[in-house]
């Protein structure tokens, strides 16, 4: 812990915002508002002068934008940043371009404040802590990674299906593993990433793009397959489901879980319920601990666990949760957990696993 | 933070009510400059970002209706091929008005205005670009089509068993059915299975409509496989017309009659969707890959998203020495400094009482020390008591920008309403105006800005007969002026025919034909700030709103302002405004009349003179006065005398009122003093010659003469009757105002008022 204030840099070019969001951080006293700035030069000047811990961008900026200020803050001296983001799909667009330069995370712009006051005080307050904890790693200096080839989609079921449940810290760790993995990935990954509608789109976009793996915004009925990757939209939830021709996707509208939609733990119960020992858990940095009790049970049900070792999570929560619970088999490090899944899964056979283990589960 | 949600809710919306209002002065100034040049993607950008703002800030104020509709705008706006179309100004323009109607109706509470037309219009924007779109799929579509003729009829529910491209199918396919579904499917087909698409309509008179939906199912369901159903079973519209992808061997025809239930299907549509015969078994990959291409292609917003980025970073040196100082700024309610400004009013009256108080003192004790210490801590209030006030006075100071910004907007929207073509040029927009002055002036300058466009200026087709560029220039302007702020409507139209206005005064009886013919030209044009004066030959909707110059006259009184008019015919027109700094307090010259107090402002006096009764000469039944070498028309504010009773020696002020210099004859001058000016209510004073009045320190009251009125007054009247009601007149109105004032405003101290 630490025992001085975060010192906080806001820098959005709406005057209300310079208002409201200083006002939402001082709920919380460990954290200092030392300045503000109103475009991207004047942020430059002020990360020099104050010093700041985390900055607060907003995207959109008269003169110097958002995306340029952050490539210059990351060129000059990296200092998390946390993007404000608005809700349009130009918005959810450039927030990822922003996670993609090295931004550590986003916050949506709020709505209706006064009414969500607490909420959105909250998320920010917990992002800009984390935020002012993580160790900056300069990354993506050197523009984005070729775009990666990709093969078509292998035949056949996968032979295994990772449910991956991931929260504060995601985007950037979820990119890192998946861009480990190759096209050729046997297994069919299945994704719960908190973020809101709108933005999960544009991630799954965004990951299609640097990644060898296939990767979509899930649809109610899409099908498991080798080497793809689906994302559960924001707002949903998602399930999993056999069915004779294949295996399926089902997105629906139930209550929160764990105060998210999606929930990790809805996703990981249903693959636990539907694959048994086929299923992959694997619980990645975030708050709270939404999907700890779904890990549980794909645990129960015979399939493997795994927990993203607290060294390399941005907000070790959910992982915790999970291996203090004694529901993770396996504990990893980001730079192993591509590697690592690779070796749970195996490499392609080509063979139909898949049927085998329909037929195993039709007996019992 | 420790309010409650609801005065944390209150407080963001007024802080979003200040900031919007720069907000929309930005979007209308953007508008502008882009319907100069249109097309211009920086600044439909910037006019984005605008947008974006305010969508930000309603959303976060719960300001819902409002962010939706910017949000609304500012997507339309990233769509590429939008920021091309000449329609953006006048949308930004529309956005601008419905923004700032909706905002003032969530500042009243009232009902919010109607947001249809534009939305309207905002969708139109986008429509424009997609139909561009839409006709090439379309034609692509037809393609396809005219190659199978009858694919495009099979619609029309009378197909003959001719097949649709498998193309078409899966293009219909892409967006209707689940990758389970499309995966079925295509193993049907594997199967020697035709997949057909079967369509019921359900017929409205249907008694059971869900139970006929039913049967459909289970007579369908007799061919083959049912792979999909549309729409849910649960869902409203399941009621009306339901979907079905069928594989069976049966053909088109069978299935139709099949479908064909009396009493509750009503039309059937079976297209065929995959052909057995086609079948090549298209691997799984190839759909997806199909529909990963599909996802690619509406990512298309993403290349203008690039754009911004792009954009050229020359700009943030200029911008960013700008901003600083508004980092700064304390928004206070302009009641506050008011408030403040009245009680140093109320310290300079403190001040003149104990400075009385101490001239009596001395007069009572010339020997007592003390005497020097009270002057010395009298002089240092004094000097403080100044310096407050020019502070107060400072901070309601308020650059005139904040006015004239409104008029670039104005100009082109009443140029367009009465086909001109005008420039506006601003210019002086820096200087400091007493807010109060600038919101009175506010609408006198709009209705002057008016007129110059919609009677100044010329049509464009009258401007190049006469020669001049068709694009007629009004110019705003503004400075300082000694103790006065000037501005400025210049336009170079057609100029004020002083013919027509002499022709004019004497139809409406204002003047006689003898007397016109003496005036000056100057004189003459001053006729059109008469009462009941218009010379607008066609009542527009824009300036003959029944106000005319006659109303800008009265405002400006009020303000102890004067107008002048200077024009030339051909050439144009300059109406100047000459305002005072500020309004509360003034300095001012004291002076008796007939026993009576009476106070001018110092800035409208420009020399005192002492003459001799003998330099007063008449001319034309006026009293005039040679003084050096020019000649001043004279006014008395007594009671007529005989010329025996007069007095040999005269105080006379110059003074000036208008364009126009003046004699005021006074009978004793009492000395220049700081009048704190109290607000006089109608009800108690019906006479416009006084301003205001003020209490002295020793609870004597001043009336301050509004100098406009008074000369308008007296040189209004008839020669014969001058002297002889109009200054009594003077002085009868003014003793009861007087009397009035005395009796509400005065002190309780123990004056002799």
């Amino acid at each position: 812990m630490r025992t001085s204030p975060v010192r906080v840099l806001v820098v959005d070019d709406s005057a209300l915002m310079r208002k409201l969001i200083p006002q939402m951080l001082a709920t919380d006293e460990s954290i200092e508002v030392v300045g503000t700035a109103m475009d991207g030069t004047f942020c430059l000047k002020k990360i020099e002068e104050l010093k700041p811990n985390v900055v607060t961008l907003d995207l959109e900026m008269p003169g110097m934008n958002g995306i340029d200020t952050l490539k210059e803050i990351m060129r000059r001296q990296p200092v998390p940043v946390i993007v404000f983001s608005s809700h349009s799909t130009e918005g959810a667009s450039v927030t990822m371009k922003a996670l993609g330069l090295g931004a550590f995370d986003f916050v949506p712009k709020p709505k209706d404040a006064a009414a969500h006051m607490a909420e959105t005080a909250r998320e920010l307050i917990a992002k800009v802590k984390a935020a002012a904890e993580c160790k900056l790693k300069p990354r993506m200096l050197n523009g984005l990674p070729p775009k990666p080839e990709k093969l078509p989609a292998l035949a056949g079921s996968p032979n295994k299906v990772v449910a991956i449940g991931v929260s504060t810290g995601g985007p950037q760790a979820l990119e890192y593993v998946l861009s480990q993995l190759p096209g050729d990935f046997p297994g069919a990954i299945v994704v719960v990433q908190h973020m809101p509608e709108g933005f999960t789109d544009m991630f799954a976009r965004r990951l299609d793009e640097v990644c060898p793996l296939r990767v979509k915004e899930a649809q109610s009925g899409d099908v498991l397959q080798p080497g793809r990757v689906l994302i559960c939209p924001g707002s949903r939830h998602m399930k999993v489901k056999r069915l004779p021709l294949g295996d399926i996707v089902v997105l629906c509208d139930e209550p929160r879980v764990n105060g998210h939609r999606p929930s990790a733990d809805v996703l990981l119960r249903s693959v636990a319920e539907e694959f048994k020992a086929q299923a992959v858990g694997v619980l990645m940095t975030g708050m709270g601990d939404d999907g700890a009790e779904g890990l549980g049970v794909i645990k129960k049900e015979g399939g493997m666990t795994i927990a993203q070792s607290e060294e390399s999570c941005v907000v070790y929560g959910m992982p915790k949760a999970a291996i203090e619970r004694g529901y993770a088999i396996r504990v990893v490090g980001l730079d192993i957990m591509g590697s690592t899944l690779q070796a749970i899964c195996g490499r392609n056979t080509g063979s139909e696993v898949g049927s085998a283990g329909r037929a195993v589960r039709a007996g019992t | 933070m420790t309010n409650s949600p609801d005065e944390r809710g209150l407080e963001l919306r007024e802080l979003f009510f200040e900031t919007s209002q720069e907000l929309l002065q930005a979007l209308n100034d953007e508008a502008l400059k882009l319907e100069k040049k249109p097309g211009d993607e920086e600044i439909v950008r910037s006019i984005r970002r605008t947008v974006h703002t305010l969508k930000g800030d309603s959303a976060a104020c719960g300001l819902r209706e409002l962010s939706e509709l910017s949000h609304q705008f500012e997507d339309a706006l990233s769509l590429e091929g939008t920021a091309t179309q000449t329609a953006v100004a006048e949308i930004a323009f529309a956005a601008a008005d419905v923004f700032t109607d909706m905002i003032a109706a969530y500042r009243k509470g009232s009902k919010l205005p109607s947001t249809k037309t534009l939305s309207k219009k905002i969708q139109d924007l986008t429509a424009a670009p997609a139909a561009g779109k839409t006709r090439r799929s379309r034609k692509a579509a037809d393609k396809t089509a005219s190659g199978k003729t009858a694919a495009s009829k099979t619609s029309a529910g009378k197909t003959s068993g001719e097949k649709a491209t498998a193309a078409r199918a899966s293009a219909k396919a892409d967006a209707l059915w689940t990758e389970y579904e499309k995966l079925a499917m295509t193993k049907a087909q594997a199967a020697g299975q035709d997949v057909y698409h079967v369509v019921v309509k359900i017929d409205p008179h249907c008694a059971m409509p869900i139970a006929g939906r039913q049967l459909v199912h289970n007579a369908i369901g007799l061919m083959g496989p049912i792979l999909a159903v549309r729409p849910d079973a649960k869902s409203p519209a399941a009621s009306k017309q339901v979907e079905f992808v069928l594989a069976s061997v049966q053909t088109v025809e069978q299935i139709t009659a099949k479908c064909k239930i009396p009493t509750i299907a009503g039309e059937v549509t079976v297209e065929l969707l995959l052909d057995a015969a086609d079948a090549v078994t298209p691997a799984p990959g190839e759909n997806s890959d199909a529909d990963d291409s599909s996802a690619t292609d509406s990512l298309s917003p993403e290349v203008s998203m690039d754009a911004p980025v792009a954009a050229p970073s020359t700009e943030p040196a200029a911008v960013a020495a700008a901003p600083s100082p508004q980092e700064n700024i304390l928004r206070v309610d302009a009641s506050r400094i008011d408030s403040v400004l009245n009680l140093v009013g109320e310290l300079i009256i403190g001040k003149s009482m104990l400075q009385q108080a101490l001239n009596e003192f001395s007069k009572r004790y010339p020997k007592e020390l003390l005497r020097g210490k009270f002057g010395d801590a009298m002089a240092f209030q004094a000097r403080v008591l100044n310096d407050l006030q020019r502070s107060v006075m400072k901070i309601r100071m308020v650059p005139v920008d904040q006015l004239f910004r409104r008029f670039p907007r104005m100009v082109r929207d009443v140029s367009r309403q009465c086909g001109r073509e005008v420039d506006l040029d601003i210019s002086g927009q820096d200087t400091d105006l007493d807010k109060g002055i600038l919101d009175a002036i506010a609408e006198p300058l709009t209705h002057l800005v008016r007129n110059a466009v919609s009677h100044g200026i010329e049509t464009p087709e009258e401007r190049r007969k006469l020669g001049k560029p068709a694009h007629g220039v009004v110019r705003l302007n503004a400075y300082h002026h000694g103790n006065q702020v000037v501005v400025e409507v210049t336009d170079d139209g057609r100029g004020i025919d002083a013919q027509k206005i002499r022709a004019k005064a004497i139809e409406l009886g204002m003047t006689t034909p003898e007397e016109a013919a003496r005036m000056s030209e100057a004189e003459i044009v001053e006729f059109i700030f008469r009462p009941g004066f218009s010379t607008a030959e066609q009542v527009t909707e824009v300036s003959g709103r029944g106000v005319g110059m006659d109303v800008v006259q009265s405002v400006l009184h009020r303000l102890k302002a004067a107008i002048s008019v200077e024009t030339r015919l051909g050439q144009g027109t300059t109406f100047r405004l000459k305002l005072p700094l500020t309004l509360a307090i003034i300095k001012a010259l004291l002076f008796w009349v007939e026993q009576r107090l009476y106070a001018i402002p110092l800035n409208a006096v420009l020399e005192i003179a002492r003459t001799f009764e003998t330099e007063v000469h008449q001319v034309d039944n006026y009293e005039v006065l040679q003084l050096r070498n020019q000649v001043l028309p004279l006014l008395r504010l007594g009671r007529p005398v005989a010329d025996a009773e007069r007095k040999a020696k005269l105080f006379v002020l110059v003074i000036t009122v208008g364009e126009r210099k003046y004699g005021l004859i006074v009978d004793l001058l009492e000395g220049e003093e700081e009048l704190v000016i109290k607000a006089l209510d109608d009800q108690t004073f019906h006479t416009d010659l006084v301003s205001g009045a003020s209490i002295l320190g020793d609870g004597r009251v001043v009336l301050i003469l509004n100098l406009p009125a008074v000369v308008e007054h007296v040189a209004r009247s008839r020669p014969e009757e001058l002297g002889q009601c109009n200054a009594g007149l003077l002085l009868s109105h003014t003793d009861r105002a007087r009397l009035a004032i005395s009796q509400t405003i005065a002190p309780p101290v123990g004056g002799q008022a």
